[in-house]
Formats: structure tokens, C-alpha cells, sequence
């Protein structure tokens, strides 16, 4: 019984919202920054790979945070699964 | 259908499986295709029509920066795929903490056994 | 792949001569790839989470492929975690070393040199290394803690 309500819930919403998505695919919107780091990249960071110059110069914080989350994740693993003798 | 139609397909039907099956490993496979779903959905959302990938090399030359795609969401893309296998990494070992102790991987029977 | 495990003993595992060998002769390639990808970052696809997972991948075949008790013998796990934890501590050091020179935290304070070249664009080589060499022990830690793990399953 709760399956098939759910079910149906789900395809209900998920017909809403395609329906409903504004965007043309292939028609970016917003794209004062991606003109800023693809015209001024490669003189300003010097890499040819625009991407890397965006995840390693533009914005490493975000890439440190995200060193601690995978450093967080082991330690979790390591909390869980220890062994007392 | 292109792919943002595609992506929130694939993201209720991640949805269905944590909801309606009663095998954990079921419910973590599921919690791995919305992750999936969420991926192709930004890095489809910065393509522009006629676009290669922004990256230069000895055949690319400067000029040809205009028909770029848009480089931001890909590069966020890669630090979402390192948290989502850090979530199923955590949560399998958790997995493993209840398999240990109650000896079922059944919802339903681990709610009644409260 | 066939892996033979003998029954009887818990986390033992032994594999066939083809196996061993096929994976001690393919280890340095998959290293040197690895590498690759790592250097390379900031001028091709790739870059230091990519190269990061090949290189954790490399140690894992060997774990797969020899046993746990024989491969521990020869790579010192004990050094794991000090790594870890002194490669984040090194990439917050270049953060505050890039403000104490120059204006904000991790700022590109290492000359940016010609384009092209592999010695270019500020401090992306050395950071490209330093997430490179997180990510494998990461990856290669998060397996040898879930292989390890002795319980009453």
C-alpha cells in the first residue's frame, strides 16, 4: 500500500517539475564569471587547463575544505570499525 | 529530452530506492544515484550550444576562448564527487556496525526489534 | 579474476601465480600513470584528484594481489596517518605563507612563468601534489581500515 502511493507520489513530481524547468538546455544563463575566467585566466594564473585554474587558484579554499572532509572521512571509519584487544 | 530532463529522472528514481526498499545496501546505492543525478545536472547546465572544453593546447589557440563552455560548475563537480564517495564510505561502515550487532540488514525487522 | 581463498583462516587470502605476477610487473606503470596525471594537472585533463585515485588504486592492487600479511611487511602502514594529517597541515602552511607575503590567504605567491611548460602558474604544481598524495592515502586508507577490520561477522 505504501509503495504504490509512493509511486505515484513520485511520478506526479517528477512530471511537475519537468515541465515546469525554465531553462533551454544549451543556453546558459549568468555568465559573469565564466566570461571573467575564460577571457583573463590564462594570464592571470598562467595554466593552460581553465578548470584547474578555477579549483586551484580562483577558489582553493574550496578545494583545502574539502581535503579536511576526506581526512574526516577516514577518521569516522577509523572510529567505527576499531578493534579493542 | 536532454539531459537536465534526464537528471531529475535519475534523481526521483534514487529517491524511489531509498524510500521503498528494505535492504540497507539498497537504500546506500540509492543515496549514490542522487549523487550522480546532482553531477550531471550542473555540468549540463553550463553547456552552450557549439561549445569544446575550456582547456588550451598546441591544436586550440587564444581565439578560439569564445566558444568555451563555462568552466565553474565542472570544477565544483569535483569536489562533490569526493564528499559523495566519502558519505557511502561512512555510511558503509556503519552497515557493518549494525550488520555486527543485530545481525539483519532488514528495515522493517530492525524497526520492530527496537 | 580468480581468487583463491583458503577456507578455514579469516582474511587470508591467496592468489594464483598469474595474478602475482601480472600485478608486480604492471605496478610501476600504473604508478609512473599516476604520476603523470599529477604533473600534468594544470596543462591537460586531469589534475590532483584523478591522479590521486589512480595512485591509491595502485597500492590496492597490491593488497589484492599479495595478502594483506605479506604486503605489510614491505609497505610501512604506520606512516599513514602521519602523512595525512602533516600534507593538510603543509597546504594550510602555503595558505599563510601566501598571506604573509603578499595579500590573502592563498594567494599565488611563486612566479607564474611561461605558459606551456610544467614549472608554470604559480603554486599549482605543489598544490596539484599536495591533493594528489591526499586523495591516494584517502582512498588507499579507507580500504585497509574496511579490510582489516576483524569482527564477528
Amino acid at each position: 500500500m505504501k509503495k504504490y502511493i509512493s509511486i505515484l507520489f513520485l511520478i506526479t513530481i517528477t512530471l511537475i517539475i519537468i515541465f515546469s524547468i525554465n531553462l533551454e538546455f544549451g543556453k546558459p544563463i549568468n555568465l559573469e564569471f565564466a566570461n571573467h575566467y575564460l577571457n583573463k585566466g590564462i594570464e592571470e594564473t598562467g595554466a593552460m587547463n581553465l578548470v584547474a585554474s578555477v579549483y586551484l587558484d580562483y577558489r582553493a579554499y574550496d578545494t583545502l575544505i574539502e581535503t579536511v572532509i576526506l581526512f574526516m572521512a577516514v577518521y569516522g571509519i577509523t572510529f567505527f570499525l576499531r578493534r579493542e584487544k | 529530452m536532454n539531459p537536465l530532463h534526464i537528471s531529475i529522472l535519475l534523481f526521483f528514481i534514487g529517491l524511489y530506492g531509498v524510500i521503498n526498499k528494505n535492504n540497507l545496501i539498497k537504500k546506500i546505492i540509492g543515496l549514490t544515484i542522487i549523487n550522480g543525478s546532482t553531477v550531471l545536472f550542473f555540468i549540463s547546465i553550463s553547456y552552450s550550444e557549439g561549445g569544446i572544453a575550456p582547456i588550451f593546447s598546441k591544436d586550440i589557440s587564444r581565439e578560439s576562448v569564445q566558444a568555451m563552455v563555462n568552466p565553474v560548475p565542472q570544477a565544483l563537480m569535483l569536489t562533490a564527487i569526493v564528499i559523495g564517495v566519502s558519505v557511502t564510505a561512512l555510511a558503509l561502515a556503519l552497515i557493518v556496525k549494525i550488520y555486527e550487532k543485530y545481525k539483519t540488514l532488514d528495515i522493517q525487522q530492525l524497526l520492530k526489534g527496537r | 579474476m580468480v581468487l583463491l581463498s583458503s577456507y578455514g583462516e579469516k582474511n587470508k587470502m591467496k592468489s594464483s601465480n598469474i595474478i602475482k605476477t601480472i600485478a608486480q610487473k604492471l605496478f610501476p606503470f600504473i604508478l609512473l600513470f599516476g604520476i603523470y596525471l599529477i604533473l600534468h594537472g594544470h596543462l591537460s585533463p586531469g589534475g590532483g584528484f584523478q591522479g590521486g585515485v589512480v595512485l591509491g588504486t595502485a597500492v590496492i592492487l597490491l593488497f589484492l594481489s599479495y595478502g594483506i600479511e605479506e604486503t605489510e611487511r614491505k609497505v610501512k602502514i604506520k606512516y599513514l596517518s602521519i602523512i595525512e594529517v602533516s600534507i593538510i597541515l603543509f597546504f594550510i602552511f602555503i595558505g599563510v605563507f601566501g598571506m604573509l607575503t603578499a595579500n590573502f590567504f592563498l594567494k599565488n605567491f611563486l612566479p607564474l612563468g611561461r605558459t606551456g611548460q610544467i614549472l608554470s602558474g604559480g603554486f599549482m604544481p605543489l598544490l596539484n601534489f599536495v591533493i594528489g598524495i591526499k586523495v591516494a592515502a584517502g582512498i588507499f586508507g579507507i580500504f585497509y581500515i574496511l579490510f582489516k577490520y576483524r569482527g564477528e561477522i
